[in-house]
């Protein structure tokens, strides 16, 4: 745990789930305004926040991932 | 057996400054599916579509992905495309490497690149479990139901019948006008409501 | 008003309610009721001799009470179509079986007391809601201005009502209760606007113009009269609207910065007791009559057209627009559009243009004989589905209702219920996906497998 926590290179894995109408055009938004942020962000686009299934999200962390965001 | 072609663009210099472009071609053309993998300036332009015309003949390619801007932008653009050869419009897929990689991470060229090879290979595994979708077609009925027979109602009435096609205007009340035939002279022209 | 009703391609349906909307953009069907007039449409020539002669007198509605209507009557003069009603509620012929009097004077035969409310379901590609507003009622809520027991506190709509040629007074503005010409009238601003506590917090945006308009009318209509505004801020944001209201200052209007917090009578006079903030001192003013500039909410029945067409609604009760800015007249219900104050409080020409950009939109779907769907739509997997009908109440464009399938299981017929998607109302949202415990919807184009997929290269 300490070796974690004095590892500064280390990055989070982080899958965000972003509605096709709200989260993930504000995502595009933020690149044309050229905003910019980490890059260990993977959005996956849905037609709605509706449509995460819990069982998505599981698998991500099942997967490795260290965060998820679903945004919508 | 999936014959995915991926075509990644530069737009310019907006994706290929901060994305190494022809590496994440290289990378992708090793994938199991993926039987043809370039890159090209601008993949929206005319000879950018007539490329992956040509390469979906070429290669027979059954699955095509593109990886340039948001497909809120091109998507209605490139399934054209494919669909021009025959190929159905929803066996295409988009990687989004401008608005949400290139663009945000313009600092860090090594990590957008990396970051654009995981939406790519996220488009290819999307596309390989694509399959074929057709539009139904529904007929119209030229007919339109306005509820309510205030201002709002009967100058969309008007509107609608004046472009030659039939309304119902229909008030729950006696007459039609609503509020408005109740006014006197209306602001700022002092002139009269009815 | 007339142009509508001479429009060759505009039918009329007055005194009728929707009933039920079933079906989808292109193709609705609509129940509709047509209220018994009483009167046969088609034989009435609208001559006026039953209103007339009925000898049944009864406030009039349409001028909120301040002159009277027969029981057999057109809600005004210019009414459009000139085709009474007989209000059963008032009329003797109902209440007490016997009078008879119009179907004797008629003399084109079109009295008939036994006509009965008559359903008809018609078919329409789009729907536009143009349902309007109300007036807030102050009289519940605004104790410190009387509960509306004061006569000579009125709102902006009897107002008008006074000042119109063919109105109850003949455009003559007077007091209610003593019939006497007011030679001092005080605006009352935002009366349930911008007041939370006791009515909305929304502001109603025509009341400041329509209060300037009055208090010019109140100039120029009376000699040597006074016309004092209570406001909280003058808001004139629009063509020629700051012109005028600056006319209406210059013309001698008194605009008195601050909350009205107590009206009470004292003789013939309403004391109107306020505030100006600008000066900081208390004011009182000995009024003649007083109008209420009350708030403008959603007509009654909202909620009813709101359930049938499906339409969001906002905290007040007015129709939500499927994006605030860039998809203003439409609705998250396909082929349902919105026109007028039933979006939200606006005046008469944003209500126009929003009735007209609501007909652009109309017309853009009809030039089409038949439009294409989204391919993008949940899909049922029968042989997975168990009928639960979990999904039902999830999908919020009432897109999947259940069917009955008969299918041979070990040599027998057997029926049972299963999901049924409509393409045609379905959005390709997927909220039913993730309800369905079977797994039996899945949504094309953004299929469990291909989200997993991805989810699983993005982990690599």
């Amino acid at each position: 745990m300490s070796v974690a926590v004095q590892d500064t290179t280390w990055e989070p894995k982080i899958v965000a789930f972003c509605c096709h109408w709200c989260a993930y055009a504000g995502a595009d938004l933020a690149g044309l305004n050229r905003l910019a942020y980490p890059s260990n962000v993977r959005i996956i686009r849905v037609p709605c926040s509706g449509r995460v299934n819990p069982q998505f999200v599981l698998r991500a962390f099942q997967r490795g991932a260290d965060a998820v965001l679903v945004a919508g | 057996m999936k014959r995915i072609g991926v075509f990644i663009c530069h737009c310019g210099t907006n994706i290929a400054s901060a994305v190494d472009v022809k590496k994440v071609a290289a990378v992708a053309a090793t994938w199991a599916g993926v039987v043809f993998a370039t890159d090209y300036q601008y993949m929206c332009s005319d000879p950018g579509q007539e490329l992956i015309r040509k390469a979906i003949k070429e290669h027979r390619l059954n699955r095509v992905v593109v990886a340039s801007c948001t497909p809120r932008l091109h998507e209605p653009t490139f399934r054209k495309t494919v669909e021009s050869v025959g190929l159905n419009p929803y066996l295409f897929e988009m990687a989004n490497i401008r608005e949400q990689c290139a663009w945000v991470h313009a600092k860090d060229k090594e990590g957008a690149t990396a970051k654009a090879i995981d939406l790519v290979r996220m488009a290819v595994a999307k596309a390989e479990r694509n399959f074929a979708l057709s539009a139904a077609k529904i007929p119209v009925t030229k007919r339109a139901l306005i509820i309510g027979a205030g201002i709002a109602g009967m100058q969309a009435a008007l509107d609608i019948a004046d472009s030659g096609y039939e309304v119902v205007l229909l008030d729950r009340e006696p007459t039609i006008g609503g509020n408005m035939v109740k006014l006197d002279k209306t602001f700022p022209t002092l002139d009269c409501s009815a | 008003m007339v142009a509508a009703a001479q429009h060759p391609q505009i039918k009329l349906m007055t005194y009728a309610e929707v009933e039920n909307v079933a079906g989808y953009v292109g193709n609705f069907e609509v129940t509709i009721r047509k209220k018994a007039r009483s009167v046969d449409a088609s034989k009435c020539t609208g001559c006026g001799t039953c209103w007339e002669k009925c000898p049944t007198k009864v406030d009039s509605e349409f001028d909120l009470g301040l002159g009277k209507r027969k029981a057999i009557y057109l809600p005004f003069p210019q009414a459009v179509p000139a085709v009474p009603v007989i209000d059963r509620e008032h009329c003797r012929q109902f209440t007490r079986g016997k009078c008879g009097v119009c179907q004797k004077v008629c003399p084109a035969g079109a009295i008939d007391y036994n006509q009965q409310d008559e359903i008809v379901t018609e078919k329409f590609g789009a729907i536009v809601v143009a349902t309007g507003y109300e007036l807030f009622k102050w009289e519940e809520v605004y104790g410190e201005y009387g509960y509306g027991k004061y006569p000579d506190v009125i709102t902006g709509m009897h107002f008008e009502r006074m000042n119109s040629a063919s109105g109850p007074t003949g455009g003559k503005i007077i007091r209610p209760s003593d019939g006497k010409e007011p030679k001092t009238v005080v605006f009352v601003k935002c009366v349930g606007s911008r007041d939370e506590a006791k009515g909305k917090s929304y502001c109603s945006r025509a009341c400041c113009m329509y209060t300037a308009k009055h208090a010019h009318q109140v100039l120029e209509k009376i000699p040597g009269s006074k016309a004092f505004v209570f406001y909280m801020d003058v808001r004139t944001p629009g063509k020629a609207y700051d012109e005028f209201y600056e006319r209406t200052v210059h013309e001698g209007a008194i605009y008195v910065r601050g909350r009205v917090s107590k009206i009470f009578p004292e003789g013939e006079k309403l004391i109107v007791r306020g505030e100006d903030t600008l000066l900081g001192r208390q004011v009182e003013v000995a009024a003649d009559l007083v109008v209420l500039a009350t708030a403008m909410v959603p007509s009654r029945g909202w909620e009813k057209v709101a359930r049938m067409v499906n339409l969001a609604t906002d905290k007040d009760g007015f129709f939500q627009e499927a994006h605030p800015k860039l998809r203003p007249v439409e609705t998250f219900t396909a082929g349902v559009y919105l026109a007028g104050a039933c979006q939200g409080p606006k005046d008469i020409p944003d209500t126009v243009a929003q009735a007209s950009a609501a007909a652009a939109k109309v017309c853009n779907l009809f030039s089409r004989d038949e439009m294409t769907t989204d391919p993008m739509t949940a899909q049922v997997d029968e042989s997975l589905c168990s009928g639960c009908a979990m999904c039902q109440p999830i999908c919020p464009y009432k897109a999947i209702e259940m069917k009955t399938i008969t299918e041979r299981v070990a040599g027998k017929q057997v029926s049972r219920q299963v999901a049924a998607v409509n393409s045609g109302l379905c959005q390709g949202c997927g909220a039913c996906t993730v309800a369905c415990r079977a797994s039996a919807l899945n949504l094309k184009g953004f299929t469990n497998e291909q989200i997993l997929a991805e989810v699983d290269a993005v982990c690599l």
